[in-house]
């Protein structure tokens, strides 16, 4: 299979080769390959794909049953001195709940190799990175959910990894706190240059946070590439106006232009230049009031509605 | 004088940034765990409920050879020097005997502590990613704990020993007379640490729920007691020696009766003294043996 994600000159940090997982009859991964190179990538899929699995096979949590996942340059499986060059942060619960946050991120930090001094001093530091600096001596039980899913971020950095797994990250968090775990996550990245593979299926959060894209399907590679790559490709025009929306579809559809509407505004899709003389000729036609009038990027769930029904049932925004 | 202040001001930058340090690896990840577990049992870093428990345990084993010493100390001053060995009242080799049941209990109290919400919480998926295999991990909650087992056998014995020195008209001349009981009981002491820690932690490892590994250890030592008593009482001769071996309970103390050369009060009566040092010594490692390659295969086969 060809591999958008790999470029020639860079060695890839992560890359699985015919990686396939079984649980008894269950298939978890079916013989997938791909390579993730520096940067955020987006691991996209439906409950059950196999996004969790792999995620856990690159840590070395669970050997694969055949195939190689290999993590910057060693199989963690194998070589447990690779793992304190990587980050983790499970989807699942995981903290102790009758402890502190700054002791447990200290004691995270000396378990991944620091010495007990540093280990202090880079626990503070991140959790200062999450926001939580005020709130560290608080026992991790009376933390709200996104509190926690800032420590989980912060155990997950704390002994300063090459590589952050961050397995379904805005899971429980409302819309404004999902906002700035996503903002934490391009920032870790931009500011620190910690590259990152994000798992998620939810589709706006990898869209909004991500640079490439992975996306699995019951177990084996749908596709793969740059985000841009993807909503590139299908521009729409979006349009707003205070009245006579029908008079103007009706309009547009007499010029040949094909327009959809979703509830709130007319989009029309692929557009050349000459589509906005038709638009404006319509709109005044139709006597509709413009509100707004804007290119619009494709979401990538529009572009897996197409692509696969099922995907599209599962995925959400 | 006054000396002048520079005028430049200096930036600290308090926030995150990488890493350039040294990173020391497993050795570090292994000893951070050792060390997290001797917090743990004793509630260090946790609440005060964390706190109570072993606490508690430990102040009551420290009065206990507390009140002994003094006992013993009051015995020798007004009935003379022997009076209490004459009297019965017991010494060192009873105290592991006397004292197994509250060993016993701490063990299964504070010893799930170590494992079971590593597991229930989900943290163990956190250490397992780092330079630390489930083995590593599991070791070092082993060594934390008997550490921490150790300290609470031991710390009674040297109490009682200081007590039984300062009792005695002439505490130099004690000292010299009974310097062999100072191995003796860290040897007895260390016997019963790796015991109890190796089925407290076995338990553990079978639940994620502190609650039921104590009670069912607790109910493990109380019931297998009276029951091995009875039956090796009701059927006697080698069978019942062999039943009286399964008395759980008496396992480390038959041990401590072989390092000490005289059995203690607890373990006169039972048949299973009548075996040689050899074969209690023997069954003893083997409960210590097979448990640790069962807790060892079961950490092994950890998925979390």
């Amino acid at each position: 299979m060809s591999n958008p994600l790999a470029t020639a000159e860079a060695k890839p940090i992560l890359a699985a080769q015919n990686l396939t997982k079984h649980y008894g009859d269950v298939v978890a991964l079916d013989g997938v390959s791909f390579e993730v190179h520096d940067g955020i990538t987006g691991i996209l899929g439906e409950n059950g794909a196999g996004k969790s699995t792999a995620i856990k096979i690159f840590l070395g949590l669970v050997p694969p049953t055949s195939g190689s996942a290999i993590a910057l340059g060693q199989n963690a499986h194998e070589s447990v001195t690779v793992r304190s060059e990587l980050g983790y942060m499970p989807e699942h619960d995981c903290l102790p709940s009758s402890v502190a946050a700054a002791e447990f991120m200290c004691h995270m930090a000396e378990v991944s190799g620091l010495p007990p001094r540093q280990a202090r001093t880079r626990a503070a530091d991140t959790l200062r990175h999450v926001g939580l600096f005020e709130e560290r001596y608080r026992s991790m039980g009376g933390y709200s959910t996104g509190m926690k899913q800032r420590v989980k971020l912060a155990q997950a950095l704390v002994h300063d990894p090459t590589f952050v797994f961050l397995d379904e990250p805005t899971a429980g968090l409302d819309p404004a706190g999902r906002e700035e775990m996503l903002e934490l996550i391009r920032k870790t990245h931009r500011e620190f240059g910690i590259s990152i593979l994000l798992s998620s299926h939810l589709m706006a959060d990898v869209e909004r946070t991500c640079d490439r894209i992975l996306v699995l399907q019951s177990g084996r590679l749908g596709q793969s590439g740059e985000v841009t790559h993807f909503t590139k490709e299908t521009e729409t025009v979006f349009i707003e106006v205070d009245a006579n929306r029908e008079a103007l579809m009706a309009s547009l559809e007499s010029r040949g232009i094909k327009v959809a509407f979703d509830g709130h505004g007319l989009y029309i899709e692929g557009p050349d230049e000459s589509v906005y003389d038709q638009i404006r000729d319509a709109l005044v036609e139709a006597e509709a009031p413009l509100r707004r009038m804007a290119p619009r990027r494709r979401a990538l769930a529009e572009l897996f509605q197409r692509d696969g029904e099922d995907l599209e049932r599962e995925l959400k925004w | 004088m006054v000396t002048a202040v520079p005028r430049e001001g200096t930036v600290f930058d308090i926030g995150y940034q990488r890493y350039t340090g040294v990173r020391e690896g497993r050795n570090r990840a292994r000893l951070s765990v050792v060390k997290d577990g001797v917090r743990t049992s004793l509630g260090l870093g946790r609440g005060a409920w964390a706190k109570v428990l072993p606490w508690l345990f430990i102040v009551v084993l420290v009065m206990i050879a507390f009140i002994w010493a003094l006992v013993i100390g009051a015995a020798e001053r007004m009935g003379g020097p022997g009076t209490a060995a004459e009297i019965g009242i017991p010494s060192h080799s009873d105290y592991y005997g006397v004292a197994s049941i509250i060993i016993f209990v701490f063990a299964a109290v504070v010893a799930p502590e170590l494992l079971c919400p590593d597991r229930r919480d989900g943290v163990i998926s956190l250490y397992l990613v780092r330079p630390l295999t489930s083995l590593d991990y599991v070791f070092a909650r082993w060594i934390a704990f008997f550490l921490v087992m150790v300290a609470v056998a031991w710390l009674p014995q040297f109490i009682m020993l200081i007590g039984l020195c300062m009792g005695d008209a002439a505490p130099v001349q004690y000292l010299r007379q009974h310097w062999l009981d100072i191995p003796r009981f860290l040897a007895a002491g260390v016997a019963m640490s790796a015991y109890t820690t190796t089925l407290g932690l076995l338990t553990a490892a079978f639940t994620t729920r502190r609650a039921y590994a104590s009670v069912f250890l607790v109910g493990l030592f109380a019931i297998t007691t009276p029951f091995t008593t009875g039956m090796a009482m009701e059927i006697g001769g080698t069978a019942g020696r062999w039943i009286s071996m399964f008395n759980l309970s008496n396992i480390p103390v038959h041990v401590n009766d072989v390092i000490f050369g005289q059995p203690s009060s607890v373990t006169r009566a039972a048949p299973a003294a009548e075996f040689s040092a050899w074969v209690l010594v023997g069954w003893y490692l083997l409960w210590i043996i097979v448990p640790a390659g069962i807790l060892s295969l079961r950490y092994r086969r950890l998925t979390p």
